[in-house]
């Protein structure tokens, strides 16, 4: 058996998600017209490093929190690594937890999975569709890396189920039908399945998840219940693997004056539609970060931020995400 | 001289009236013949309904007879009073201002007559109520021959008795239906046809029989299985109820529909695993393991299996409009469309993933043929108990599989090697198996290679 992914990386070095995990936690502070942000519930995937929680309990007080972890064989390891005690443990798949959560209490939910878009993935997403309580706020993160170059076994493999020479496009369309089913959206080909492309589809399949689970959830309810999806996340990202993030808030038809007072189009990140936002970090010393902070924001200034020796892309990317950029050093936090 | 573009007068009209003969081939083409008696039940499980609104039917009864020469259905379940008779019970298709019996399983106004049509030539019903007796005798032929007389779609009473004082135990009805259609005959000749229409009562009518009435086939009494699930301290179903209104529904006011959900796990049986669904106490749909409920990738969900052969889950269906309740004309299915349906099956699915989750790892525990087996235990030592008795919300509950035993992870080696080298290895290790054989040799070439080196 692999060890999990966590042996491999550690989350709370990689610089794009760190600064995806920041953008999401300023839009997280803005929920306040639905109701304290404190008082929301926030649930994630901790994993032993527990950042997301760590950000989440810090910078929003937030104190009801739940993380669920599918590797129930190392439960010693996930309690002793909880950094706080208010962090609750479900040991257990997502697809098992999600259904048995009591979802009165709006939540934050951040569904962070390291793997491809699957059914069971999509699955979860039903289940919060479902569940959540308006002023809910769903995201999910998957990884949307186009298929390796297949192997010599792989082809073989594929001649001898399909009875065809090697075909790549067919051959990647069958697999993006293994994993989503009759979700794969149609007219979907296997030219679509490679690069960008990959993410795209995934974005799409999540979206109709959610527009026909809600369509579901709204069938039979009565107009004051009725619950709207506005997409709010759509970011990639690359640390390693191409990252996909799509998500949004729920809300009654009769709370959107309160939804329009969060106020989220302000943020610079926020996308609401195919559109994503790529979020790039430059490799950048701390004194060159420094200089660069002394000249932002720009707020219309005409002058060109300047840093001897640095690409004026690496400069444009910074200025970006500046806010949320990440600084490390050997010791980390305690 | 061209003629005039716009006709008038009957110039403009064209005949789009049934005929009675197509109308009566259309009504009764898709109806099996067990379901159309059992529409007949229906009537008169509805006529107990009216006797007795709290629903306990003791002392009830419904006697169906059946030969090659005739069709009979006996009740004392109040009768059908005269104005049901007149407005409903004998028109094709249901009045919009009709007033049903609340609750009732005759819906569509088609029931009783696509059965007379569908068994036979000729039918007399004798119907008795405490104020009132009626009789009906029609001769299909001479009615399917009357085109021209103005009121040619009518049936007429034969007897006709009002203002009466009848005692309700001598209330009920008759209804017989002769000179049976060939195929008809046939089939009720067959032992086969008595066994599966008996084994169809007993599931459709499950919750009435459950209520007492007493139904019998040729003498036969139905016997029926009630809808159990197991439950003990660490095991417990699921169970929900909801109320969609009729303002939602159909977009105007009128009694709600309200919807009672239990998933959970009774004893296994491939057959009988799956969900089960009612429409106004009349089972539409029977151990249900395809899509048309929660199961498969459409849903995202696992496709039904034999590990799955111990969850039951039944779905409750109840309105005193029941032209709200997702049912086919038929009875035998559910309106997969309808808005309340849709609705409904997303709960349900939600409430089948946990008890899912529960039997994978059951199965998973009798796999590992490990020391502990809460799980297996959880089932052996619950008992059967009536849904109907779980009447406040809960999630499904059970408890969680054993730990995994703690020690190095292990893999398991598979490989194949000549029989008479695997015998050789066997005799020089003085060894009995196989698989000793391939632990003794993978522990001798670790013993001389696998030590880290110095």
């Amino acid at each position: 058996m692999m060890p999990g992914s966590y042996r491999i990386i550690n989350y709370a070095l990689r610089p794009a998600k760190a600064i995806e995990r920041r953008m999401l936690c300023a839009a997280f502070e803005r929920l306040h017209p639905f109701q304290q942000v404190q008082d929301y519930r926030y649930l994630g995937f901790g994993s032993i490093y527990f950042s997301d929680f760590q950000l989440v309990h810090r910078a929003l007080g937030i104190t009801d929190m739940v993380s669920i972890e599918k590797d129930v064989s190392a439960k010693a390891c996930f309690r002793f690594n909880r950094p706080y005690r208010c962090i609750r443990l479900k040991f257990a798949t997502s697809a098992e937890t999600l259904p048995t959560i009591n979802w009165r209490r709006r939540s934050i939910v951040w569904l962070d999975y390291d793997n491809r878009l699957n059914t069971e993935i999509l699955g979860d997403i039903a289940t919060v569709c479902l569940r959540a309580a308006s002023g809910s706020l769903l995201v999910v993160t998957v990884n949307a890396q186009p298929d390796a170059e297949p192997t010599k076994e792989d082809r073989d493999a594929y001649q001898d189920q399909t009875g065809k020479s090697f075909e790549l496009a067919d051959y990647r369309f069958r697999i993006a039908k293994e994993l989503l089913g009759e979700k794969l959206p149609i007219g979907t080909t296997g030219a679509d399945l490679r690069g960008q492309e990959v993410a795209r589809v995934f974005r799409d399949v999540i979206h109709n998840v959610i527009e026909e689970q809600i369509s579901l959830r709204n069938m039979a309810s009565p107009d004051d219940e009725k619950v709207q999806y506005r997409q709010l996340f759509h970011f990639r990202y690359k640390d390693g693997a191409q990252m996909l993030t799509v998500g949004g808030i729920f809300h009654h038809s009769s709370e959107e004056n309160k939804f329009l007072a969060c106020g989220f189009s302000t943020l610079p990140f926020i996308r609401n539609g195919t559109e994503p936002c790529n979020i790039k970090a430059p490799c950048l010393t701390p004194k060159e970060i420094r200089h660069l902070n002394s000249q932002l924001p720009q707020n219309g200034s005409s002058r060109k931020l300047s840093v001897p020796g640095v690409p004026d892309a690496d400069v444009k990317r910074y200025a970006e995400v500046y806010r949320y950029f990440p600084s490390f050093s050997e010791v980390l936090f305690f | 001289m061209p003629s005039n573009p716009t006709p008038r007068g009957e110039e403009v009209l064209i005949n789009a009236s049934p005929t009675k003969e197509f109308f009566i081939h259309m009504l009764t083409r898709d109806i099996p013949l067990t379901r159309a008696i059992l529409d007949l039940v229906d009537n008169s499980v509805d006529g107990a309904r009216r006797l007795r609104l709290a629903g306990n039917y003791d002392g009830l009864w419904v006697r169906i007879e059946m030969s090659a020469e005739q069709f009979r259905i006996v009740d004392n379940c109040g009768g059908i009073p005269v104005d049901i008779a007149k407005d409903y019970a004998f028109r094709f298709g249901r009045p919009k201002e009709a007033k049903g019996t609340p609750g009732s399983m005759g819906q569509f106004g088609v029931g009783m007559k696509r059965t007379f049509f569908r068994l036979g030539r000729h039918f007399v019903v004798r119907s008795t109520t405490t104020n009132s007796r009626f009789t009906v005798d029609v001769d299909v032929d001479e009615w399917l021959a009357d085109t021209d007389s103005r009121e040619n779609w009518h049936f007429k009473f034969k007897e006709l008795e009002v203002g009466l004082r009848v005692k309700e135990g001598d209330t009920g009805t008759v209804i017989e239906v002769d000179r049976l259609l060939a195929n008809v005959k046939d089939t009720f000749a067959l032992e086969n046809f008595k066994g599966r229409l008996a084994e169809e009562l007993s599931y459709a009518h499950a919750l009435t029989l459950n209520s007492k009435l007493a139904i019998t086939l040729n003498v036969l009494q139905i016997r029926h299985n009630p809808q159990q699930l197991l439950v003990s301290k660490h095991l417990k179903p699921a169970f929900l109820g909801k109320s969609f209104s009729s303002q939602v529904l159909v977009g105007h006011r009128g009694p709600p529909v309200r919807v009672k959900l239990y998933a959970g796990v009774a004893e296994r049986s491939l057959h009988d695993g799956g969900w089960y669904i009612f429409c106004n106490g009349r089972l539409i749909l029977r151990a249900d393991q395809t899509a048309t409920t929660v199961w498969g990738e459409r849903h995202q969900m696992r496709a039904y299996h034999p590990d799955f052969a111990f969850f039951r889950g039944y779905a409750y269906f109840e309105s005193d409009d029941g032209g709200l309740l997702p049912w086919t004309t038929t009875k035998t299915g559910v309106d997969a469309d309808s808005p309340i349906y849709k609705a409904v099956q997303r709960e349900m699915i939600e409430m089948t993933k946990p008890v899912l989750t529960f039997l994978g790892n059951l199965a998973k525990e009798r796999a590992a043929d490990g020391k502990q087996h809460p799980l297996e235990e959880a089932i052996s030592t619950a008992h059967p108990m009536q849904v109907q008795a779980v009447t406040r919300p809960s999630l499904f509950t059970a408890p969680l599989p054993a730990p995994v035993p703690t020690g190095p992870r292990m893999q398991r080696i598979q490989y194949d090697k000549p029989a008479a080298e695997v015998e050789k290895a066997k005799q020089l290790l003085n060894v009995r198996s196989f698989t000793a054989v391939g632990e003794r040799t993978f522990d001798y070439f670790m013993k001389y290679e696998g030590e880290e080196k110095e």
